[in-house]
């Protein structure tokens, strides 16, 4: 026994050889795709309403289509502007309140169906569905009514709607249960876990502490599913599911619901028929077509989601889409092979058959695949080789007959903005001259040109430039005379006391906070001390404004001043500085019902003045977009969003060949 | 025999348990959002509905009994970050592929290191012997992903022999697998070489040249077998630590193995999927070690496992 078994030892090891090459291989299948390019990071998911992050877009954008669609601008390509997709047209209404789509006649889902009004009806309830957990949801909330029926928000003779309990899934959203609507008559509210006289003592509990309800409805009927408002009355107790049983000892007859929530009717999304799309805001929103546009507003298919249910709706073999890409196979933080969708209504637009985006991590990896020719599209450049590669491309136009070929390393301006955040609510920081002194004792430019080194753009004030018809407020360049004025004023001739700055650990934050130590310490003669945490931790400090000063960066949802400026409003959720200033929350909140795009420009710009006065941050630099594209790969243009379709674009064949024996590539 | 393995299963349960526990209550702990944590403050409505989704809202203590029970069912639930995939699916298809790579490596140093091991004991002190021993002495010292970089900057770039990364084509598994053997292929050349030296001055390898076998028979059929015992305790350390070492190489190589799928769910925070790798891990570390306590037994019948 023991001989044998020491005599199969060498036998042994060529079979497992064998198993682990077959195991290897049964990967390599997929031929590879017309196009290749690095999406960053694996998609969190495909779902349309749970989505956030540029990876997510990308794949959102090529599978699924919406109302409208960022395009190239035919007359500037580097401009984005929103194109009739979904919707063939629409119309604004005179107080720019109401938005009125026109589908597209003959578009349908890969599934066959037609797509219509109804899709987005439903697409938008399920968006706006507290049970959806949609992050981006506040997104919509310039829709009347869209905010209350996410939160809740409703009172006493309010319309409702009520799902009872009996879905065919408890823990899937859809096929709803049966949804009785109805007017709201009285709401008895029990707190949580406690007996009512015991939190007497401390009223300091919001309507943040989760308490349990219990509705009267005066329930109306419903005749072909719409409400009868005017019908016969019959009342109704209904309370939350998941309640404890000793709160219902007072409601004999209560029912148990999964939802009671505004009435979705009350919400400004109408559609009359299935090639109209009635939408009502809030307030005039001008950039209401980008958030049409916007990813996580695409529609997705409800026989689809009803059938397979979240979230085994969103694999490569359920999944019903109705963009210009299928997705053929999914790997998990390998790649999304995309393959052309034959049924989108503008198929032969679109040129490339297969799509491979790929989930490379690491910016090392990217850069060598591209290098060897493995990828046509790199979206993470790692900073130190930034110089040679832009070396490169020089080198590369001296050649015969490459004198005309783009760029690979394309650099632009993007909507994106670096700064600190300074905590106002801490002497002497609490001071807007010691904040000004700051501001002004930091030499962005040396900045830009010896740390960050990628073309970036030292930063006056927020809102970066680039935005149609916006022009920032004058900001003050780097003056260290000024700013030893200023402190000197602030503090009467006192020493400033040693300030910290939080940044979160990175090698790129250091360098730059490391830069600024030295410049406050020349030119004020502060001490600085640097404190780097790891991202969870520093996401806490800020927020708990345990911080002097905090590294911050933000990216625009949409081009316009607004998706900064709103940020810095008195008790906003990233406002995180603890500033708050009277004028400036109500400039923010005039512009928000301001019909007048020019004078609302103009309301927002003075908005930014106070914020360039006050100084609760201290603008770095305006962020700019890296991208390596082989020059064979057609109609890629760099823009503020970083937003590039991928079904226009297009491999010029020859050019590729040619690249390709320059380079030496097989 | 069976009270050893026995045993043995209940060391592992014990083990898990333990392991289950502490990484639990340690990831919580440290980031109690997990993968919602977003530099993008959310409303407070839209916070709270996502803190009911992912059960957040509850205990601690609740989860940790919730966890548990799922985990006994074999079913850890969702991912937090890829909310589309369940955390089964993400190490079904991880886990192959990590286990594939880790055994080409495994073979790949033993193929070289047990050739190389013999060759320097037959032609002991010379060129070939010292050239060997130094190289063998520069792969134990040199951790794979150095070595990863050397190879791309030699290969790939200089030689253009193969692709930067990938997995999947016969081509794409060479690099990572040779990177991801080499101080293994080092070690197992040390031990045989050692082993082989002491063989082969005993006298029942005299016998066989006397015998009048061929050089390659005597080396290959007696000498090598009694040489290689050291070498089989080594494997199955080596096999836990080869299985599980490949998290830095993945991601060089751009392999969508398990080591990938644990350095990002650390990264973004997604607990449930570091949660069910570091599972994972223990298990395979505790099984190998208990493989080749077995093997002990199976090889030398001096081994007694029982006592």
């Amino acid at each position: 026994m023991n001989w044998s078994i020491r005599g199969l030892f060498p036998y042994f090891f060529p079979l497992i050889f064998v198993v682990a090459l077959f195991f290897a291989l049964r990967m390599g299948s997929l031929p590879p795709a017309d196009f290749t390019f690095s999406n960053g990071t694996e998609p969190q998911t495909v779902d349309p309403a749970k989505s956030t992050g540029a990876p997510e877009g990308r794949i959102i954008d090529a599978i699924f289509e919406g109302l409208y669609r960022k395009m190239p601008d035919p007359n500037d390509p580097n401009d984005m502007i929103p194109m009739p997709a979904m919707a063939k047209s629409h119309e604004v209404s005179d107080d720019l309140k109401t938005y009125t789509f026109h589908m597209r006649e003959g578009t349908k889902w890969t599934n066959g169906e037609p797509v219509t009004a109804h899709d987005w009806d439903f697409s938008w309830q399920r968006f706006l569905h507290p049970e959806s957990g949609t992050q981006y949801g506040y997104q919509l909330w310039y829709i009347k009514n869209a905010k209350r029926y996410t939160t809740g928000d409703f009172d006493v003779g309010d319309r409702v709607e009520v799902e009872l309990a009996d879905r065919k899934d408890r823990a899937q959203m859809y096929p709803r249960g049966t949804i009785v609507s109805g007017i709201l008559k009285k709401v008895d509210t029990y707190p949580e876990g406690a007996t009512k006289s015991e939190d007497d003592g401390h009223g300091g509990h919001g309507e943040g502490e989760s308490t349990f309800k219990v509705f009267t409805v005066d329930c109306v009927p419903e005749k072909d599913g719409v409400p009868q408002w005017d019908g016969e009355k019959t009342t109704r107790v209904f309370y939350q599911s998941g309640m404890p049983k000793e709160y219902l000892a007072g409601h004999p007859k209560a029912e148990e619901a999964m939802h009671v929530l505004l009435h979705f009717s009350e919400v400004g999304i109408e559609a009359p028929d299935a090639k109209t799309l009635i939408i009502e805001l809030e307030s005039p929103t001008p950039y209401f077509l980008e958030l049409a546009s916007f990813y996580p507003m695409h529609a997705v298919n409800r026989t689809c989601i009803e059938k397979f249910g979240y979230p085994n709706w969103t694999k490569p073999e359920n999944i019903v889409t109705n963009g210009p890409y299928q997705i053929q196979e999914r790997r998990i933080r390998d790649r999304i092979r995309l393959a052309k969708n034959p049924t989108y209504w503008n198929a032969d637009e679109v040129k490339l058959d297969t799509i491979d985006a790929l989930a490379v991590q690491s910016n090392t990896t990217q850069l060598n695949m591209f290098m060897s020719g493995e990828m046509e599209w790199a979206t993470d450049i790692p900073n130190p080789v930034l110089d040679d590669l832009k070396v490169m491309d020089e080198e590369k136009k001296k050649e015969p007959g490459r004198e005309d070929e783009r760029n690979d390393l394309l650099i632009a301006p993007m909507l994106s903005t670096y700064f600190y955040r300074v905590n106002t609510t801490r002497p002497p920081l609490d001071n807007p001259k010691v904040r000004q002194a700051l501001n002004l004792a930091i030499n962005k430019q040396e900045i830009v040109d010896f740390v960050t080194r990628g073309g970036q753009v030292p930063a006056g004030s927020l809102v970066p430039p680039g935005i149609t018809g916006y022009e920032g407020p004058p900001t003050e360049s780097y003056d260290p005379e000024r700013a030893r004025k200023l402190l000197e004023e602030a503090l009467g001739g006192k020493k400033m006391r040693p300030i910290t700055i939080l940044y979160n650990t990175s090698e790129g934050h250091k360098s730059i906070a490391e830069v600024i130590q030295q410049q406050w310490k020349r030119n004020l003669h502060i001490d600085v001390q640097l404190r780097n945490v790891e991202w969870g931790v520093y996401l806490t400090t800020v927020r708990e404004m345990d911080y002097d000063v905090a590294r911050a960066g933000w990216i625009g949802d949409y081009p316009d001043p607004n998706t900064f400026l709103d940020m810095f409003v008195t008790g906003g959720e990233n406002n995180e500085t603890g500033w708050s200033n009277k004028k400036y929350d109500g400039l923010i909140e005039a512009a928000r019902s301001e019909a007048d795009p020019e004078k609302r420009f103009n309301m927002l710009r003075d908005a930014e003045e106070v914020l360039v006065d006050e100084m609760p941050i201290l603008p770095i630099y305006f962020y700019v977009s890296i991208n390596m594209v082989r020059p064979y790969v057609k109609n890629f243009y760099p823009n503020l969003q970083d937003l590039h379709p991928l079904h226009i674009l297009e491999i010029d064949e020859q050019q590729r060949e040619k690249i390709r024996e320059w380079e030496g590539l097989e | 025999m069976i009270y050893f393995l026995a045993k043995r299963l209940m060391w592992l349960v014990i083990t898990l348990w333990v392991v289950f526990t502490i990484s639990f209550f340690l990831m919580w702990t440290v980031s109690p959002e997990g993968a919602l944590l977003s530099e993008r403050q959310l409303p407070e409505a839209i916070k709270r509905n996502l803190e009911e989704y992912y059960d957040l809202d509850k205990p601690l203590a609740t989860r940790y009994v919730k966890t548990m029970g799922n985990y006994i069912a074999l079913n850890p639930g969702p991912s937090m970050k890829l909310i589309d995939k369940s955390v089964f699916e993400i190490i079904a298809e991880g886990l192959p592929i990590s286990i594939s790579l880790g055994l080409l490596g495994l073979s790949f140093a033993m193929l070289i290191g047990f050739s190389s091991g013999i060759i320097s004991a037959l032609r002991r002190q010379s060129v070939i012997d010292v050239t060997f021993r130094m190289i063998a002495t520069l792969g134990i010292a040199i951790p794979n992903f150095v070595l990863a970089g050397f190879a791309i900057i030699i290969f790939v770039f200089g030689l253009n022999l193969f692709p930067a990364a990938g997995w999947g084509r016969p081509i794409n598994l060479v690099l990572p697998s040779l990177c991801l053997a080499a101080p293994f292929a080092a070690y197992i050349s040390r031990l045989t070489r050692t082993g082989m030296l002491e063989v082969l001055g005993q006298d029942y390898i005299r016998t066989a040249y006397a015998k009048g076998l061929m050089p390659a028979t005597v080396v290959l059929k007696h000498a090598f077998r009694g040489a290689i015992l050291p070498v089989v305790s080594f494997l199955g350390p080596a096999t836990a630590g080869i299985l599980t070492g490949s998290l830095v190489l993945e991601r060089i190589f751009f392999i969508p193995g398990l080591g990938s799928h644990f350095i990002e769910a650390v990264q973004q925070k997604d607990h449930p999927v570091s949660l069910a790798v570091v599972m994972i891990y223990t298990f395979l570390l505790f099984s190998m070690n208990t493989l080749v306590d077995l093997s002990y037994g199976l090889i030398d019948p001096r081994v007694k496992l029982d006592k």
